[in-house]
C-alpha cells in the first residue's frame, strides 16, 4: 500500500490523494506483476466467452455467408459498440490533458489504456466490409428506384466506401497506439532495468532511447498534444463514417445531418462510463485507492453530466424537426427508430443513456462519492447498447435486398430479435475487449506515473489564515 | 497563468469605477454621435411604418431579409455572454474574472435589440397584441379569424428569449449586489440613496459572501441549459418547416448554437479589448486573459466548422431537386459564391490562423481584426443561410428570384450596432463593468509554489 | 439588558482571524460576532462559524411550479382550440415540449434567486453597525455584546490590532 495522505474537509476528505513519489513506482509495479484470483478469473472467464463470440462467428458466417447484411445486424451492433467505447476512451487523457487539468492525472492511463483494444476493432472491421451493399443500383436505372444510393461520398471517390473507413478504422487505432506509447515511455523507460521476462523485452525495445532529458520530455509534451489533435479529428471522421456507411446510408430516404453528432456524443459517453467503471473496480478490489481520490470521479462526473445532456438535446433536435416535418418518410423513420419496432430498445436506450444517469448525476453528494459516477457511466454502457442494436440492427434490416435503393422507405419493417449465434456474438465481442484490456493491463501499469509524479509537484496543502485548502499550481 | 502584480482593494476601487464616478468628456460626444445614429435608425423605421413594407427589398419569395438575419445575428452576440461565465465559472478558470460581467451585460443589450428586429419586421408592431392577447393574459384570439397556429414552432421564440433575458438580467443584478455596496459607499446624495436600495442592505459577512459564490455557480449550472435552448429554437424557427429544404435539417440547432458561441465569444474579446484601451485597463484585461480567449476560439470555431461541413454535406446527401437548386445558388453563382466564399476565409481560416500563432493572440490590434472578421462572416452566415434558401424555395421555377436590400434596411441594421455601442457606454457609466469582488477575490487567493528554482503562480482552492 | 454591537476594523486578514480567536476563548457565542469583508474569503479563513443553507430547494421548487404552469398552459392552449394543423394532433407533445421546458427552467431561475436573496438575509436596510472603510479593504469584525461587555471587548480588539473600534455606523450603509 503505498504511502498517501487523504486531506479535505468534510464532504471533500479523500477528494484529493497525493501518493508518496518514493515508493508509488515500486508499489505500482508489484501491483502490475501480481496475478490475483479474482483476476484471473476474470480473465478466463472473458478468455471462454471470447471463444464463445468466435464460435458465434464461424457459426453465423457458416450459416448466412457474407452476401446479405440483415444477418450481420447485431454483429454490427456489437462491433459499433467495442469501437464506441475504445475510439472515445483515449480522447479523456488527451482532452484534459490538453486543458491542464490537474485532477486527470491518475485517470489518463486508464483511457490511453483502451487503445490496445483497437487491433480487435481493425479485426472485427474486416467482416463488415464484406457484407456493405455496393453503392451502385445493380439492376441499374429502375423506375421509383435511385442508380446511386444516398451516401456521404456523393459520386464516390475511388474506393469509397470500404477503402476510406477501412483506413479511418486502421489509423484511428495505430494513432491511438501511438499516444500510449508516447505517453507510457518515461514510465517503462522506468522498470525497463527492473522487468523481467515479456514485460521487460517490450519494455527495452519500446524505451530504449529515453533518459528524460528536458528536451526528450519537451518533446513527449509536445508530440503527446499533436497526436491529440489528429486523433481527434480522426476519431470524428471515423466516427462520421460508421454512422453513415453503416447506419443511415442504410435506411432509404434517411437524411438526418446530426446523426454523425449524436454518434460521437454517445460514444464520449460511453467511454467516459467506461473509464469510471474501471477506475472503480481497481479503486474498490485493485487496491487503487491510495491512487485514485475521488477528484476524477467528481471532475469526471460533471462532464459526464454534460454529456448526458448533450445526448437527449440532439436526440431531441433529431425527433422534433422529423416529427414537424411531417414527410412520410421522416414519420416513418421515427416509428420505425423510436416509436414502433424498436419502440422497447428505444425505451431502454433513453433510460439508461439520460433519464438514470441524468437522475444520479444532479446530486452533488453522489457525484462527489466514487460509486455515484461509477454507476451512471455503468448504466450509459447498457443504454449505449441499446443504442446500438436499435441503429444497427434497425439499418441491417430497414431495406432488403433491391429495396436499399428505394428513394424512401415505404413501409415500417418488423422488429428483428437475436438468434443464439447472435447472442454469442455480441457476448463474446464485449468480452474480448474486456480480456484484451485485462491481459494489457498486466503489461503496462494502470496509473500515468510521471504524470501523477508531476501532479504532485504542482499540488499541495497549504494555510491561508485559519484555513487550510488545497493549492493548485498551472504551469504554462 | 497570472501574469499582473498584486493589486490593493483600495486601488481596485478606483481604477474599477473611475467609468462611474466621474465621466471624461469623450464620454458625452461619444453618446452623442451613437445616439443620433439611433434616432436617424429610428427615422427609418418611423418612414417604413408610414409607407409599407415596400421600402425595403423584400419580394416574394425572399420575405425574410436583413432584419430576421440580423435578429439571428444578435441572439448570436447575446451567447457568449452566459456561455463565457457559466461555462468558465463551473470549471473554475481563473481567466474568467475580467470577462463575465461584461459578458453578461452584452448578453442583456443584444437580447433587446435581436427581440426589436422581428417587431420591426411584422411592419405593423403595434398589431401584434391583438395577435397575440385579447384579453390580459389569454392567449391567441380566434374570435377574429386569425386562426392562429398554436403548435407553431414562432410561439417558442419569445418563450425561449424572454426566459433568456430576464435569467440573464437577474443574473447580472444579484452579481452586482456586492458592487452596489462598493459604490453606495463612495458615493452621496441621489446616487447614494440609488445604489444604496440595490445593495438591499449588503454588508459583506460570511453568509452572503458563501450564497454570493454558490448563486454565480448554480444559476450558471441553471442559465446554460437556457442558453443552449434559445439559439436551438431559433434555429427552429427555420428547421422545422418543410417548404425550405436547406432549412429543415436536423442539425441547424447545435449548429446555430455553437455558430452563436463563435461570434459572441469574438465579439467578447473585441468588447474587452476596447474596455482595456479606453478605460486603461491594463491591469485587469491582460495579454493573459486575450489570449486564453483566442485558445478557446481556436476550439469553437474548429467545432463550428464541423458542424457546418455536416450541414452541407448532409444538403447534398438528399440528392434532392430542391435542395440541389439552394445549393448551386450557394456555391456556383455568383455573387452568392463569391460571398460564400469570403464567409467562410473570415469566419474560420483567417480567424483561426491568427489565433494558431501566440503573437497573434497576444497583439490586440490582430485580435480585434479576428474578431471582428468573424463576427462579419457570422453576419454573413446567417444571410446565406436565410436568403439563398428563400430564393429558390419552390420547385415552381417561375416564382424564383433574389433580394437585393435597401437604403431603409441597411441604416436599420447600422442602428443597431450603434445602439448596442450606446448602451455598452452608458451602462458603463453606472454599474463596474469588471466585477470587483472578483478581482479582489483573486488577490486573496493568489500565491505560488516553488519548484526548484521556479516560482509557479497558484491559487487556493475550496474543492 | 440589550445587546449592543461593536466594530473593530483590521488592515490585516490575519489579524481580524486574531481577534475572532480571542473573542471565541473569551467565551463570545459564535453567533455574536460576524466578519465583514469586500471580497469572499474562502470558507472557514477566519476560523468562522460553519454556515448551512437550503438554497438547493428553491430550483426544485420552482421548477416543479414551473412544470405544472408550462405542462396545463400548453396542453390547456390546445384543447381550447381544437383545429388540426397540419396533420398533426389535437393535444401533442412535442410542441408543448419547448415551451413547457422554458416555463420549468424561468420559475427554478426565478426561485433561486428569492432563494439566494432570502437566503443571504437580504434586504436588510435598517440592520446592525457598518463602516464604510470595509469596502476599501479592511476587514471587520462585528461584535454584539451586552452593554457593560462593550469596554472589555474594544480592548480586546484593539489588542488584536484593530485600527479603529467603531459603536455608531460612520457610513452610509444603514
Amino acid at each position: 500500500m503505498a504511502a498517501s495522505e487523504i486531506h479535505g474537509h468534510g464532504q471533500h476528505a479523500g477528494m484529493w490523494v497525493f501518493p508518496d513519489a518514493t515508493v508509488i513506482s515500486q508499489d505500482i509495479s508489484a501491483k502490475t506483476r501480481s496475478m490475483p484470483k479474482p483476476f484471473t478469473i476474470a480473465l478466463a472467464v472473458t478468455g471462454i466467452l471470447f471463444i464463445l463470440g468466435v464460435v458465434g462467428f464461424v457459426a453465423r458466417a457458416a450459416d448466412s455467408g457474407f452476401d446479405e447484411i440483415a444477418p450481420w445486424g447485431y454483429y454490427m451492433a456489437m462491433f459499433s459498440m467495442v469501437f464506441m467505447v475504445t475510439s472515445a476512451a483515449p480522447l479523456a487523457a488527451v482532452a484534459f490533458r490538453f486543458t491542464k487539468s490537474h485532477w486527470r492525472r491518475p485517470l489518463s492511463r486508464v483511457s490511453e489504456l483502451f487503445s490496445i483494444i483497437g487491433i480487435l476493432n481493425v479485426a472485427m472491421f474486416i467482416p463488415l466490409m464484406l457484407v456493405l451493399p455496393s453503392l451502385d443500383n445493380p439492376a441499374g436505372v429502375v423506375e421509383g428506384q435511385l442508380e446511386l444510393r444516398r451516401t456521404i461520398w456523393i459520386e464516390g471517390p475511388i474506393g469509397a466506401p470500404l477503402a476510406w473507413d477501412f483506413l479511418g478504422v486502421l489509423f484511428l487505432a495505430l494513432t491511438s497506439m501511438a499516444i500510449l506509447w508516447v505517453s507510457a515511455m518515461p514510465d517503462m523507460a522506468e522498470s525497463r532495468d527492473t522487468a523481467t521476462g515479456f514485460r521487460g523485452w517490450v519494455y527495452r525495445r519500446l524505451s530504449s532511447n529515453w533518459y528524460g532529458t528536458k528536451r526528450q520530455w519537451n518533446a513527449q509534451k509536445a508530440g503527446l498534444a499533436l497526436l491529440g489533435a489528429f486523433y481527434f479529428m480522426i476519431m470524428i471522421f471515423v466516427h462520421f463514417e460508421i454512422s453513415s456507411d453503416y447506419a443511415q446510408s442504410l435506411i432509404p430516404g434517411w437524411k438526418d445531418s446530426i446523426f454523425p453528432v449524436i454518434y460521437s456524443v454517445t460514444s464520449i459517453q460511453m467511454a467516459l462510463g467506461a473509464i469510471l467503471i474501471t477506475m472503480f473496480i481497481m479503486r474498490r478490489w485493485g487496491g487503487y485507492e491510495g491512487y485514485y481520490g475521488k477528484a476524477p470521479f467528481w471532475s469526471a462526473s460533471k462532464v459526464l453530466l454534460g454529456v448526458t445532456l448533450l445526448w437527449i438535446y440532439h436526440l431531441f433536435a433529431f425527433f422534433i424537426t422529423f416529427w414537424y416535418g411531417r414527410m412520410e418518410v421522416e414519420q416513418n423513420i421515427i416509428k420505425y427508430l423510436i416509436t414502433d419496432t424498436y419502440a422497447i430498445v428505444f425505451l431502454v436506450n433513453l433510460v439508461f443513456t439520460f433519464v438514470a444517469p441524468f437522475v444520479i448525476l444532479i446530486w452533488n453528494p453522489v457525484r462527489r462519492s466514487a460509486w455515484g459516477p461509477s454507476l451512471a457511466g455503468l448504466l450509459a454502457l447498457i443504454g449505449g447498447l441499446a443504442f446500438n442494436i436499435r441503429i444497427f440492427v434497425g439499418s441491417a434490416n430497414a431495406a432488403p435486398g433491391a429495396k436499399l435503393y428505394d428513394s424512401f422507405m415505404e413501409h415500417v419493417p418488423a422488429p428483428v430479435y437475436p438468434d443464439v449465434w447472435d447472442v454469442f456474438m455480441v457476448i463474446g465481442g464485449i468480452s474480448a475487449a474486456i480480456f484484451i484490456y485485462l491481459a494489457a493491463s498486466k503489461l503496462l501499469p494502470l496509473l500515468s506515473l510521471w504524470e501523477v509524479k508531476e501532479g504532485t509537484m504542482y499540488q499541495k496543502w497549504g494555510k491561508l489564515f485559519r484555513g487550510e485548502y488545497l493549492i493548485l499550481a498551472k504551469p504554462e | 497563468m497570472q501574469e499582473g502584480t498584486p493589486l490593493q482593494s483600495r486601488q481596485i476601487n478606483a481604477e474599477l469605477l473611475r467609468t462611474i464616478l466621474n465621466s471624461p468628456k469623450w464620454f458625452w460626444i461619444a453618446i452623442s454621435i451613437l445616439g443620433l445614429i439611433v434616432l436617424f435608425a429610428m427615422a427609418a423605421a418611423g418612414i417604413m411604418i408610414n409607407k409599407g413594407m415596400g421600402v425595403t427589398g423584400l419580394n416574394r419569395p425572399v420575405m425574410w431579409g436583413f432584419f430576421i438575419t440580423n435578429f439571428v445575428f444578435w441572439i448570436g452576440i447575446s451567447h457568449a455572454g452566459v456561455m463565457l461565465s457559466a461555462i468558465l465559472r463551473l470549471s473554475k478558470a481563473e481567466w474568467r474574472r475580467p470577462a463575465t460581467r461584461a459578458a453578461e451585460i452584452l448578453t442583456v443589450f443584444s437580447l433587446m435589440t435581436a427581440m426589436m428586429m422581428p417587431l420591426i419586421h411584422t411592419g405593423r408592431p403595434w398589431r401584434l397584441v391583438y395577435w397575440i392577447y385579447t384579453l390580459p393574459f389569454v392567449p391567441y384570439d380566434y374570435a377574429r379569424g386569425i386562426w392562429p397556429n398554436v403548435r407553431s414552432p414562432l410561439v417558442w421564440d419569445p418563450s425561449a428569449v424572454y426566459t433568456y433575458l430576464t435569467s440573464s438580467i437577474l443574473f447580472v443584478i444579484i452579481a452586482l449586489v456586492p458592487d452596489f455596496a462598493v459604490l453606495r459607499d463612495r458615493t452621496t446624495g441621489m446616487s447614494n440613496r440609488i445604489y444604496g436600495m440595490l445593495a438591499m442592505g449588503w454588508q459583506g459577512n460570511p453568509r452572503q459572501w458563501k450564497l454570493q459564490i454558490i448563486a454565480g455557480v448554480l444559476l450558471s449550472a441553471l442559465i446554460l441549459p437556457v442558453f443552449v435552448s434559445v439559439h436551438s429554437i431559433v434555429s427552429w424557427d427555420f428547421g422545422m418547416a418543410v417548404s425550405v429544404k436547406s432549412w429543415h435539417s436536423t442539425i441547424f440547432a447545435p449548429y446555430f448554437v455553437v455558430g452563436a458561441v463563435h461570434s459572441g465569444v469574438s465579439a467578447v474579446a473585441f468588447v474587452l479589448i476596447i474596455l482595456r484601451y479606453i478605460y486603461g485597463w491594463q491591469n485587469y484585461i491582460r495579454h493573459e486573459h486575450i489570449d486564453a480567449l483566442g485558445r478557446l476560439l481556436i476550439v469553437v470555431a474548429t467545432g463550428w466548422f464541423y458542424f457546418l461541413v455536416m450541414e452541407i454535406i448532409f444538403g447534398i446527401y438528399g440528392r434532392e431537386a430542391d435542395e440541389i437548386a439552394v445549393r448551386s445558388l450557394q456555391f456556383t453563382v455568383n455573387p452568392w459564391a463569391i460571398w460564400m466564399l469570403i464567409f467562410v476565409v473570415i469566419t474560420y481560416f483567417l480567424p483561426v490562423a491568427i489565433w494558431l500563432s501566440k503573437t497573434g493572440r497576444r497583439n490586440l490590434w490582430i485580435m480585434s481584426f479576428a474578431c471582428i472578421s468573424v463576427n462579419i462572416g457570422m453576419w454573413l452566415e446567417r444571410f446565406l443561410i436565410i436568403v439563398p434558401g428563400l430564393a429558390r424555395k419552390q420547385l415552381l421555377t417561375f416564382d424564383w428570384y433574389t433580394y437585393r436590400p435597401s437604403a431603409i434596411e441597411w441604416i436599420l441594421v447600422g442602428g443597431t450596432f450603434a445602439m448596442v455601442s450606446m448602451l455598452m457606454l452608458f451602462i458603463a457609466r453606472v454599474v463596474p463593468l469588471i466585477p470587483l469582488y472578483d478581482i479582489k477575490e483573486a488577490e486573496i487567493l493568489r500565491t505560488s509554489i516553488k519548484i526548484g528554482r521556479v516560482s509557479v503562480p497558484a491559487t487556493f482552492r475550496e474543492d | 439588558m440589550a445587546n449592543r454591537p461593536i466594530l473593530g476594523l483590521f488592515e490585516k486578514a490575519d489579524d481580524a482571524a486574531d481577534a475572532g480567536d480571542a473573542l471565541k476563548s473569551a467565551g463570545v457565542d459564535q453567533k455574536d460576532y460576524d466578519f465583514l469583508t469586500d471580497a469572499p474569503y474562502p470558507e472557514g479563513a477566519f476560523g468562522e462559524r460553519h454556515e448551512s443553507h437550503r438554497l438547493y430547494i428553491f430550483p426544485f421548487v420552482g421548477a416543479l411550479i414551473g412544470l405544472t404552469v408550462g405542462v396545463m398552459l400548453t396542453s390547456m392552449t390546445q384543447m381550447a382550440y381544437p383545429l388540426v394543423q397540419g396533420g398533426k394532433p389535437i393535444l401533442a407533445l412535442p410542441p408543448m415540449a419547448v415551451v413547457t421546458y422554458e416555463s420549468t427552467m424561468l420559475t427554478a431561475i426565478i426561485f433561486t434567486i428569492i432563494g439566494i436573496i432570502f437566503e443571504s438575509r437580504l434586504p436588510s436596510f435598517k440592520k446592525g453597525l457598518y463602516d464604510t472603510r470595509i469596502t476599501e479593504g479592511y476587514i471587520g469584525v462585528l461584535v454584539n455584546v451586552e452593554e457593560d461587555q462593550l469596554n472589555q471587548t474594544q480592548t480586546l480588539l484593539t489588542q488584536a490590532g484593530a485600527i479603529d473600534v467603531v459603536r455608531q455606523s460612520g457610513g452610509s450603509a444603514a
